[in-house]
Parts: C-alpha cells; sequence; structure tokens
C-alpha cells in the first residue's frame, strides 16, 4: 500500500488543456473520488497515475517513488475499466490468474490465491466459464478480482459501475466499499455520478476544467463548497447574490435585494452569493433570517415536498420540506433559515 | 479517448516523451514495396505512353505524342471505347436492379441466416474467373444446356454465347455480388423502425421504401455502381472467353496491342486513354451523386 | 428485432404477397449466382463425353484425366505453391501495415489507407501490363515465379490489409492497458492479448489472399514466361480449344478448395464481421 502523490500535474492535448496543475496527496489505504462532469479532466488524470498517458508537466509519486515515467507494467496497480475489459479469449480462471502469471507466481500458489479471491467476491465454481457467459454484474466482479487478487499498491476504478443497472449500481458500491476497506487499498475511484461519490468516498477531489475545485469530505463538501459552481453541482442549491458588509458577532452580514442577513462563510468582502440548500429553507420557523415570499408551484416527490417561490427583487427560491403542511400555489408564507445554513462564497468565478 | 497509443516508454525528459518512432518500421516494407511496384509501374507506363515504337523491339527512349494521335484520331477506337463503355453501363444497370432486392433481403433476414447468405452471395468472387466463364459456355452455347432444352420443347436456336448477349451476362453473374454486398452495407445501418415510422404516419410500403428506405441507402448505391463500373469497364477474361471475336473491348485491344503487336507505346496509350476517360466519368459522376446526397440526407 | 420483409409489408389482416415476391425474385437470383458454378461441377461427374444435358451417369474419369495429364497438374503444383508464398507475404505485409495505419499513424492515416488499398481499385489488367513494362524497362528477370510472385502480392495484400483492419478498428484498446496494468510488457501483451484477439482477422485475410492467388487470372496472363502455367492460365488456354469436361474436373477442385476456405473463414469469423465491420 503506499500513499499517492500528484504535483503541479498537467496534460494538454493539442490545444485544449485537459489536466491543469492538479496537486493532491492521497494517503495510504484511503479511497478518494475523483468526481466532475465530462471533460474535467479526471479520466486523464487516472490515465498518468496508471501510466496510459505521460503527463506534460508535473509529477507523481506512489509513496517515496517517483512513477512519472515508469511504465504501467512496472507501477504495480490495478485497474478496473467501465467496460471491464476482461480477456475474452480467456476463461475467468486465465483472466485473474493473469497478473499472478506476470508476476511469475507458480501454479500451485496461483491457483490457492484465485480460488481464495473468487470466494471472496461471490463468483466461485465459475472458473472455466467465458466472460461472454457472465452477467454484467459478474463481469465486473471478475474484473474486481483480476485486480485486487495481485495486491497492487494502488487500486484505479474508471466508471466502473456505470454499464449497471441503478440497482444493480447501489448494490455494488457498498460491495466495493466493503472490499476496499478490508483490503486496505489505496483507491481513486472516478466518477460523475455524485451520490456515488458521497457513498463511497473517504474524501472527494471535485474538478472543472481540469482543475481541482474542492477536496474534502462528502459533508465538507455539501456544507462549505468553496464557490458557487461547486454548490450547484453538489445537491441542489439556492444562491442570493449581495455585498458582504462585515461581520456582526459570528457571523457574516449580507446585503442583498431580498433582505439583510446573517450567514457563515469566511469569504472577504465584496460581491458574495449566499448558498442555501432547499431542505434549509423552513416555513415559519424561528430562524434568524426571514424572507417572505409567495408559493407558485408544489411537486409531490413522496417523502418530501418539492417547491417553487417567488421572494422580494425577483428572487426565485426551492424549497423542500416534509409533507406535515402543504401550501398551496398563491400563498404567501415566510421562509426562515439560520445563519449556519447561509454559506457564503465569492460572487465573481465559479 | 486520446491519441496517444498504451506502448508509453519510461523517459526522464521533462516535457512528454519523444521517442523514436521505431514502430515506423512496421510500416517501411509495405509501403516500399508498393511504391517500387505499383506506384513506379504505373508511372512508367504514363511514361512509356509517350515514347516511340520502333520497327523491332518494344519501345525506344524517343519522345512523342504521336500514340495519343494515332489513337485519338481512328475511329475505331473511338468505337471500342464507345462499345467498352455500354458493356460497363448496361452492366451497371442490371446489376442494380438485380443486385437491390438482394441487398434487401440479405439485410432485412434474421441474423442467424445472415453469415450463411452471405456464404452464397460471395462465393461465386472466390472462384476463378475462368471457371464461372466456362459455365457459361456450357450453359449459354449452341449445345449448351439452355439451347439444348428450348430445342427439347420446340422453341428457335438462341444465340446467348459469343456475342454480346453472353457478354452482358457473364459481367452481370460476376459483379452482382460486388453491387448486392456495397448496397447491403449501406442498408445495413439503416433500421427497420424507420420504415416503421413512416408507415405509421401514413405511408404505404412502396411509397415508404421509396421515399425513405431508397433515399437512405444512396451511398450504398453510390458505392456499388462506381465499383461495377470501374470493374466492368476493365474486364477483360468475360469478353474474351463469352464473345471471342465478337465482341471487342478497350482491354481486349490493349492486350493484343501489347502481347501480339508488341507496340508498347500504344497499348501504354490506349491504357492511359482507357483509364482516363473512366476517370472523367467517375469525376462527374460523383459530383452528380454528391449533389443527390446533399439534398436526401444531409 | 429482426422481422423479415414479409413482415414488414404485412400489416394486422393484409395477405403475405409483398414478402413473398422478394424471397422468390431473391431465390432465382441465387441459383443465377450458382448454376454456371454448379453446372461446371456436374459436368465433371458426367460420364459422357460431352457437356450434354441432361448427364449421361456418373463417372470420375475426367479427374483421372485430370491426374494423368501433366501440364494441368504441374499448373496445379505452380499454382499452389505460388500461393503459398504469396500468403505469406502478403500476409506479414498486410498485418503490418494494418497495425500500423490503424494504431499509430494520425496525420498520414488516409493517405496510407488510400495506398494501400489503391491496387484493388486499378483493374488488375492494367496493372498486369505497367508490371510487364516496368520489369521488361529494369531488366528484371522474368522468368520463374518472381514476377508472378510480386505482381500477385501486390493484389493480395489489400485484402489482409482490410480484414485486419476491421478487426483492429472494433479492438478494445482497454485490454491491452489491462494487460499492462497487470504487469505485461508491450511484446507480452501483443503475443498474449492483440494477436490471439486479431487472429481471426489474419487469418481470413490470408485465406483470401490464398485464393485470389491460386484463381488470379489477368496479371498472370502477362506475366508468366515460358514453362510455367498457373492453373487458371492453363483452364483458359484449353478451354479457347476444347470443349472437354476435363476442364470441369479441374475447374471442380478449383472450385472445392475454394468453398472449404470460405467455409473455414465464416466459421471462424463470420463473413458479417468482416464486410460490415463489428462482432459476429
Amino acid at each position: 500500500m503506499a500513499s499517492i502523490t500528484l504535483r503541479d500535474l498537467s496534460k494538454r492535448f493539442d490545444s485544449l488543456i485537459a489536466v491543469n496543475r492538479l496537486s493532491l496527496e492521497i494517503q495510504e489505504g484511503e479511497l478518494i473520488t475523483l468526481l466532475g462532469p465530462s471533460g474535467c479532466g479526471k479520466t486523464t488524470t487516472l490515465r498518468m497515475i496508471g501510466g496510459f498517458e505521460t503527463p506534460n508537466d508535473g509529477e507523481i509519486y506512489f509513496g517515496e517513488r517517483p512513477v512519472t515515467w515508469l511504465q504501467p507494467e512496472l507501477r504495480n496497480i490495478g485497474i478496473v475499466f467501465q467496460n471491464y475489459a476482461l480477456f475474452p479469449h480467456m476463461t475467468v480462471y486465465e483472466n485473474i490468474a493473469f497478473g499472478l502469471e506476470m508476476r511469475k507466481e507458480p501454479p500451485a500458489k496461483t491457483r490457492e490465491r484465485v480460488s481464495a479471491i473468487l470466494h471472496k467476491v461471490q463468483l466461485a465454481g465459475l472458473e472455466r466459464r467465458y466472460p461472454h457467459q457472465l452477467s454484467g454484474g459478474q463481469q465486473q466482479r471478475v474484473a474486481l478480482a483480476r485486480a485486487l487478487v495481485v495486491n497492487p499498491a494502488v487500486l484505479l476504478l474508471d466508471e466502473p459501475l456505470a454499464n449497471l443497472d441503478a440497482k444493480l449500481r447501489e448494490e455494488m458500491r457498498f460491495y466495493i466499499r466493503g472490499l476496499q476497506r478490508e483490503f486496505g487499498i489505496t483507491t481513486i475511484y472516478v466518477t460523475h455520478d455524485q451520490s456515488e461519490a458521497m457513498v463511497l468516498a473517504d474524501r472527494i477531489a471535485l474538478m472543472k476544467d481540469g482543475r481541482l475545485q474542492q477536496l474534502g469530505s462528502a459533508e465538507d463538501i455539501y456544507r462549505r463548497p468553496s464557490n458557487a459552481w461547486v454548490a450547484e453541482f453538489i445537491g441542489l442549491s439556492n444562491f442570493i447574490r449581495g455585498t458582504a458588509a462585515g461581520r456582526d458577532g459570528g457571523s457574516l452580514t449580507v446585503r442583498t435585494p431580498a433582505g439583510i442577513f446573517a450567514c457563515a462563510g469566511d469569504s472577504p468582502a465584496g460581491d458574495v452569493i449566499i448558498c442555501v440548500r432547499p431542505e434549509s429553507l423552513h416555513f415559519g420557523g424561528t430562524h434568524a433570517n426571514r424572507i417572505p415570499v409567495v408559493v407558485r408551484e408544489r411537486v409531490f416527490l413522496g417523502n418530501l415536498l418539492d417547491y417553487q417561490v417567488d421572494g422580494p427583487g425577483g428572487l426565485r427560491l426551492r424549497v423542500q420540506a416534509d409533507p406535515s403542511r402543504i401550501f398551496a400555489p398563491g400563498t404567501p408564507v415566510d421562509l426562515s433559515f439560520s445563519p449556519a445554513d447561509a454559506w457564503v462564497v465569492r460572487g465573481s468565478d465559479g | 479517448m486520446a491519441g496517444v497509443d498504451a506502448t508509453v516508454v519510461a523517459t526522464p525528459s521533462g516535457t512528454g516523451a519523444r521517442r523514436f518512432p521505431w514502430i515506423a518500421f512496421l510500416i517501411f516494407p509495405t509501403v516500399i514495396f508498393l511504391a517500387v511496384f505499383f506506384l513506379i509501374p504505373y508511372a512508367n507506363m504514363v511514361y512509356m505512353s509517350f515514347l516511340v515504337k520502333p520497327e523491332t523491339g518494344a519501345y525506344i527512349k524517343q519522345f512523342t505524342l504521336g500514340n495519343y494521335a494515332r489513337a485519338l484520331r481512328d475511329p475505331f477506337y473511338w468505337k471500342v471505347l464507345k462499345d467498352t463503355f455500354w458493356y460497363a453501363l448496361l452492366t451497371t444497370g442490371i446489376t442494380l436492379v438485380l443486385g437491390y432486392p438482394l441487398a434487401y433481403h440479405i439485410a432485412r433476414v434474421p441474423k442467424r441466416w445472415r453469415g450463411w447468405l452471405l456464404v452464397l452471395l460471395i462465393s461465386p468472387l472466390l472462384v476463378s474467373i475462368i471457371v464461372r466463364s466456362f459455365g457459361w459456355m456450357i450453359l449459354l452455347g449452341k449445345v449448351g444446356i439452355i439451347n439444348t432444352l428450348v430445342r427439347r420443347y420446340g422453341g428457335p436456336e438462341l444465340h446467348l454465347m459469343y456475342n454480346a448477349v453472353g457478354v452482358v451476362i457473364g459481367l452481370v453473374h460476376v459483379y452482382l455480388p460486388f453491387m448486392a454486398l456495397s448496397i447491403a452495407g449501406a442498408l445495413q445501418t439503416i433500421s427497420p423502425d424507420i420504415e416503421r415510422a413512416a408507415r405509421s404516419l401514413g405511408a404505404s410500403p412502396w411509397h415508404a421504401f421509396w421515399r425513405i428506405t431508397w433515399r437512405l441507402s444512396l451511398p450504398g448505391v453510390f458505392a456499388g455502381t462506381l465499383l461495377v463500373f470501374v470493374l466492368a469497364i476493365s474486364s477483360y477474361v468475360i469478353p474474351i472467353l463469352l464473345g471471342a471475336n465478337n465482341v471487342l473491348v478497350m482491354p481486349m485491344v490493349i492486350v493484343q496491342m501489347l502481347l501480339d503487336a508488341f507496340n508498347w507505346p500504344l497499348g501504354s496509350a490506349l491504357s492511359m486513354i482507357l483509364f482516363g476517360f473512366t476517370v472523367a466519368l467517375l469525376w462527374f459522376y460523383v459530383k452528380l451523386m454528391n449533389r443527390a446526397l446533399r439534398w436526401s440526407i444531409r | 428485432m429482426e422481422h423479415s420483409v414479409a413482415a414488414v409489408a404485412r400489416p394486422l389482416a393484409r395477405p403475405r404477397r409483398g414478402g413473398w415476391g422478394l424471397g422468390v425474385t431473391v431465390a432465382l437470383l441465387y441459383v443465377f449466382l450458382l448454376a454456371p458454378i454448379v453446372i461446371v461441377i456436374l459436368s465433371a461427374f458426367n460420364a459422357g463425353d460431352y457437356l450434354r444435358f441432361p448427364p449421361q451417369g456418373f463417372s470420375l474419369r475426367w479427374f483421372v484425366r485430370f491426374t494423368q495429364s501433366p501440364s494441368f497438374v504441374r499448373a496445379f503444383e505452380f499454382s499452389l505453391h505460388l500461393a503459398v508464398y504469396v500468403t505469406l507475404a502478403s500476409t506479414v505485409l498486410g498485418t503490418m501495415a494494418a497495425l500500423f495505419t490503424i494504431r499509430h499513424a494520425r496525420r498520414i492515416r488516409d493517405a496510407l489507407r488510400l495506398l494501400l488499398v489503391a491496387p484493388l481499385q486499378f483493374p488488375a489488367i492494367l496493372t498486369g501490363i505497367a508490371l510487364l513494362i516496368f520489369f521488361y524497362a529494369t531488366g528484371i528477370s522474368t522468368r520463374g515465379m518472381r514476377p508472378l510472385f510480386i505482381g500477385h502480392t501486390l493484389v493480395t495484400t489489400p485484402y489482409v490489409f482490410l480484414t485486419v483492419s476491421t478487426v483492429l478498428v472494433n479492438f478494445d484498446r482497454s485490454l491491452e492497458e489491462a494487460a499492462r496494468s497487470l504487469g505485461a510488457g508491450p511484446i507480452t501483451t501483443f503475443r498474449r492479448i492483440t494477436l490471439p484477439i486479431i487472429k481471426g482477422g489474419v487469418i481470413s485475410g490470408a485465406l483470401f489472399a490464398f485464393i485470389t492467388s491460386f484463381d488470379q487470372f489477368p496479371i498472370s496472363l502477362l506475366l508468366i514466361s515460358v514453362g510455367n502455367t498457373t492453373l487458371p492460365i492453363a483452364l483458359f488456354d484449353y478451354l479457347r480449344f476444347s470443349y472437354e469436361p476435363t476442364a470441369s474436373a479441374v475447374s471442380t477442385v478449383s472450385v472445392a478448395l475454394s468453398v472449404l476456405i470460405v467455409i473455414v473463414i465464416q466459421r471462424l469469423v463470420g463473413l458479417e464481421s468482416i464486410y460490415w465491420g463489428g462482432p459476429r
């Protein structure tokens, strides 16, 4: 097991900058997800870590060992691809044994280790099958087994669950998480699905346009987004634009067309945006910040009601509340939210 | 994914490895082979067409435009060229009409049968053209099978061999699979759902076919007609076996010129003329087709 | 969902006429395509002297005649040897070219493709003529197998190139990356992963090359020299002057060879994948 350090990593394809001076420290045994929209550079980063792309700039270390230019076969990695990449002309056994064969394991030992891992992924007895004879979920597990059996220093997963149906995907998330914890391998998991990232990761590295936007636990990112784009990418958020007007006690005062609010956050002065999650806006209530609004639309989501409301100064907000009270469209009502839920980010860039 | 191949080599340089493309050696032998034995001979043939034919020997290295002058001024060669053109055109037209149903069928047939139908379609291609012509000789000859059957039932003697009829039958037979395969390739990409959608909107089967499927298959039709025309216009074996001395096409004239008259400069010039003629025709055809394709689909 | 044309042409209550017509037409067309070949094969077994219909009994005498004819037998062996050499050469050249063109060339890929397929686009007879003149002009010997070898390889390599290219285009690079991640170097990866997977394309290309060379006519016509004939040329000469079923026997053997090869290709790789790309 090794920690992974990326230092100022950059990659260009012709005129497109895919990864832009990315620096990241991943702890030993940690599962970190690279999350972001398509084209943000997460897959390119993963491929550079795996050795399938050469960076234009920067360095990669596994622990103390520089691997920036090292061939993939010498990096001792395990990788699981979105399409599993199982060798179609080999049986399940041969697929999994391949890595061990490359490491010149004696056949008896190989047989032992392959059996053990097949048991672990609950595919014992399928040794002689060919990949095309397996279901998607089974192929996925063979791919995992193949990557794990060699005890790699680093495990790389490139949207491994993208080709599975929703239910299976959810099950496999927990499964992969469990396996990873058990083996304790430093793991990098690429995904564009934020709920997946939040379930799996110790920490999330959120990327956009080749740059790191925020690094932190799921809760960190959700509650304290570093900018408006992050706030919008993760979960739903309302945005209220305003100007910072000094601190008062523990909170930041922000002037907006909809009122003056007490907020949280360590943003500097100037133009700012207040991010409030729909579930943090309460009908009535006793919180410090209040906004009078009129309900415009209401949608029943089962466990929640989703409201669109209009506030002062042309402000449009989205509120999610439990179904214990129902407000009809056209009803004027007061919303309140606490300063702790009013997170302020810089207003100018996204 | 990125365009860089997977053979990353470790190098200690700073800004991305600049490795020597050893891999280029993969292509050198083939390219050199083609350059030496394909490009150069053709270039040489062009050169040859401008040389002089002496009394004895094949050619001497003296520049002249005489070969072209002689060829282009002689009505005999124009007639041969015209005949060759008509054979090719007729063959192309007939293979199109016959090939389309074949292609449609193969593209729409359940997957299980498709492989074997393809075998059926392609196997004639893998039989020597001599053998196929021989088969036609047996079928079409004066005492051949067709005539024997027809005469038994009191019909007249049919002259199907050693004339234009035999040649066209032979040509169509040889090039039909090419046409069918081209069209089938295009039809494959057209989902049957498109026809069904048209039908659901009220189109009759014929209408749905003509307005939708036919239009969408035009690229395949285009490729097929192009291919068959080029092949037919340069065909040598069929005309000579099935037409004997009653049918004269340009390739036959050229071979005669080269091997019998030993006049290489004129033979080369005639080849160039045939080639140039074909290319010019194709150029117009391509232009026409591009325009047709532009309104149909793009 | 695959539906025959009959299903498409038949909404709820209308009769099947539309589908029927196509089926019959197509059947007739296949008969047309195969008739001459079938006739030749049948006539090879005809006991009678002339190519008459109806056949006059079953006999293998024409095959015996074939084996007793030194010129045919020699031509057969010559064609076979030539085809083997040509197949080896074009398989190597074509596969290497395909590997480079599909995987490594980027800017020159289209130009390369054009060049590598060009020998197929030019009429074989013209290519034969150009080669003959070229050999004469450069003093390259026109004796023996060499000129034929060159001419045949020229027109067979494109087939190998095409079949291998098709397989390569659809080849999933992540398979190689997976192998690399597991510890296999580039050469091992090629040997254990790439080659086994593309071998269908390589083999079918080789088989196409073999048949093409064996049956090749126009180029052979121009490049043969005294004392050497290929089987198609021998047949051609024979047919211009006689009309005996020995020719049928010779042809039948030729055809049997081709059919065998096509069936092998179909089983191995599936013809659809070669023509239309994608797995079977």
